[in-house]
């Protein structure tokens, strides 16, 4: 159970806290100000337009990036979290599963757990894999002959 | 032990005490494999799993009744009398829901894909409705309105071509989000003043007394904001009619229900166990005296009831009426939340099983009515009555219920929750209660006098309509109580009292 302190400890050990982070702050601030400032002094001055320019790091981009993005990208995008988070997870289980799983009644507990997770997780692999999510390259319209149906004329086609 | 700073969890709690909502987890897991394995093709696969896991469930919940329960995943969840008599509410709901949106066209009509899906989510709704009647820990409060949430988006949407249910989805999304991120800021400032995520904690936290009276009225504030949203109270009611309409009939019908039981659930646990219960009386008052409660509760339902009834009345989609109507229900409902007495909570509790049997009833009936007709509109509804007698006069049973005119379990209903305001002398909110039932008689009844008063046009078919035999069994299997709950209902009302008992005496 986790305690519950009266309101006043609670702040004044913040705002001890946030004195940390406050001095962290003004030190970084003061270590990249010197470095600037150092390389300002030391280095000839020598401008050039060229030197503006976007270098290594990518095209020169053309037009808007208003743009309307496929939708796959977000599915992709979405499939990677669901795997990202189940690392997050298996990481601090697989920490702490060498000192718990000796513990009675609390070994099988935990591998089971795991094991239940990932076999969801697999689940949903299955799922995205069945559905043909994982394909890039997909047709285009499964649903030709019928485009009126019972929502009358606001029905319209899949994109 | 010191180690996980909670319970234990351990396998004997989930056994004994988390049965069904294992069960449910099981069947939607067996329901999406089933639907994985015959390639979507075969939907009744998935359909007899979800039927088959939800009357498990539901059995085994209705056994689990007035049985002692326990806190199960290590005190973030407890199952006490609230939590059993929600999950069979929401059981039963899932059921009805299955059964008949596997008649409904809008579900499994020819070009509808990933119709297997549909029951398997369903499944999946009741769960998460299950564990937020449970909830009892921050964090699981959270979660499982998020885990509701996600899972009525993707409801609401479910119908991919058409622009309406594709509308809805989104406007869901989008009120989700902003209200779940308000409720989170609540959240996140008791935990700050309290420093316990557990809601006896923050009881607890906040008796100290060290409590800054305008903070916790602004988390106070912030977290009705984020459940009146989830029960569609006025002012974040505006999603509800453009979901209600856009998504498919029958899952406007559990959206009616369901979610909106689950929020009652959550904020009898919450409110109740944070602000009003504790050992001295007095100590509690005193809570509640900071915020002054009662007017904040009494202005949101008067004002969603007027509002709901008002704009129910020129309405002519009956889909959209009816939800307009669940939103002034809601302004009934938190009737009872005024006091935080028991005998307010009680009287929640039985409406909202009356509720969910005429509610349900009504949307079903939209639902028979759109697969021959393909339209919600009243004008299209004229003559009804003539061509499909008995389903239309199982209607009448529900609309009168939802009036709430004696004989129906609606006036029961009515009855418990404005005595419990009036004990307590808040005599103008029963006034407006009972002027609103008024002005809902009128919408109601205009329903009925298109189906069986106006006579059709010139010409028009008047050629019987069928319905499937699952329509009408589900019907009447939702007429019956709907009836009875008006004449007998002490056993069921005691059902409701003991819930609020076991839940106030802990356990």
């Amino acid at each position: 159970m986790t305690t519950s302190l009266p309101l006043g400890t609670v702040s004044s050990s913040m705002s001890g806290q946030f004195g940390t982070v406050l001095i962290f702050v003004l030190v970084g601030f003061a270590f990249a100000g010197i470095a600037l400032l150092v390389a300002r002094i030391l280095r000839p001055s020598n401008p050039n337009p060229n030197k503006l320019t976007t270098y290594e790091c990518g095209e020169l981009p053309r037009g808007s990036s208003w743009i309307r993005f496929n939708v796959r990208f977000y599915l992709i995008a979405l499939f990677f979290i669901v795997f990202d988070v189940e690392t997050v997870f298996l990481l601090p289980w697989a920490v702490v599963f060498r000192q718990l799983y000796p513990l009675p009644g609390l070994g099988s507990l935990v591998l089971w757990d795991m094991v239940i997770f990932l076999g969801i997780l697999g689940l949903g692999l299955a799922y995205v894999w069945v559905k043909g999510d994982l394909n890039w390259v997909k047709k285009l319209m499964e649903r030709p002959d019928e485009v009126v149906s019972s929502d009358g004329d606001e029905e319209v086609a899949a994109p | 032990m010191e180690l996980l700073h909670v319970n234990i969890p351990n396998w004997s709690d989930l056994a004994t005490h988390w049965r069904p909502e294992v069960m449910l987890v099981g069947t939607f897991l067996l329901a999406l494999l089933g639907d994985l394995v015959v390639r979507g093709r075969r939907p009744a696969v998935p359909f007899t799993v979800a039927l088959v896991g939800l009357t498990m469930a539901g059995i085994c919940a209705v056994r689990k009744l007035g049985v002692e329960g326990g806190t199960v995943m290590g005190d973030l969840v407890v199952v006490d009398g609230l939590a059993a008599f929600f999950r069979i509410l929401f059981i039963f709901t899932g059921l009805a829901t299955v059964l008949f949106a596997w008649t409904s066209e809008e579900i499994m009509g020819k070009k509808r894909e990933n119709k297997g899906e549909f029951f398997a989510l369903t499944v999946l709704l009741t769960l998460a409705a299950c564990v937020m009647a449970e909830a009892r820990d921050l964090l699981m409060l959270f979660l499982s309105m998020e885990a509701v949430g996600i899972v009525s988006y993707v409801m609401a949407g479910y119908m991919r071509g058409s622009l309406r249910s594709t509308e809805a989805s989104l406007k869901y999304v989008i009120f989700g989000a902003v209200s779940s991120a308000i409720m989170l800021y609540g959240l996140s400032l008791l935990y700050g003043m309290t420093g316990s995520m557990q809601f006896e904690g923050i009881r607890a936290g906040l008796q100290t007394g060290d409590v800054n009276a305008f903070g916790l009225l602004v988390a106070v504030v912030l977290v009705m904001a984020g459940m009146s949203y989830k029960i569609a109270a006025v002012p974040f009611h505006y999603w509800a009619p453009d979901v209600y309409e856009g998504a498919p009939t029958p899952v406007s019908a559990l959206f009616s229900v369901g979610p909106k039981a689950a929020g009652f659930a959550l904020m009898i646990r919450f409110f109740y166990t944070t602000l009003a219960a504790g050992p001295d009386a007095n100590a509690s008052a005193g809570l509640i005296a900071q915020i002054n409660w009662p007017l904040l509760m009494a202005v949101i339902s008067a004002a969603t009831m007027t509002y709901g009834n008002l704009v129910a009345l020129r309405q002519a989609n009956v889909k959209r009426m009816l939800a307009y109507s669940s939103i002034a229900h809601v302004g009934y409902l938190l009737m009872g939340f005024v006091l935080l007495t028991d005998a307010g909570l009680q009287a929640i509790l039985f409406y909202l099983l009356v509720y969910t049997f005429m509610n349900l009833g009504a949307f079903f009936f939209v639902v028979a009515v759109n697969n021959h007709l393909k339209s919600e509109h009243l004008d299209d509804w004229v003559g009804l009555g003539f061509r499909m007698p008995w389903a239309a006069s199982l209607m009448i049973i529900f609309l009168g219920s939802l009036t709430g005119i004696p004989p129906f379990a609606g006036f029961a209903a009515k009855l418990y929750l404005f005595t419990a305001v009036m004990d307590r002398q808040w005599f103008w909110l029963v006034i407006v209660a009972g002027l609103n039932s008024v002005i809902s008689l009128y919408y109601y009844f205009k329903v009925a006098k298109a189906m069986f008063l106006m006579s059709p046009p010139e010409g028009a078919d008047m050629s019987p309509l069928k319905l499937h035999w699952l329509q009408y069994t589900v019907l009447g299997v939702l007429a019956i109580p709907t009836l009875a709950l008006g004449l007998f209902f002490g056993r069921f009302k005691g059902l409701a009292d003991r819930a609020i008992e076991m839940m106030t005496t802990g356990l």
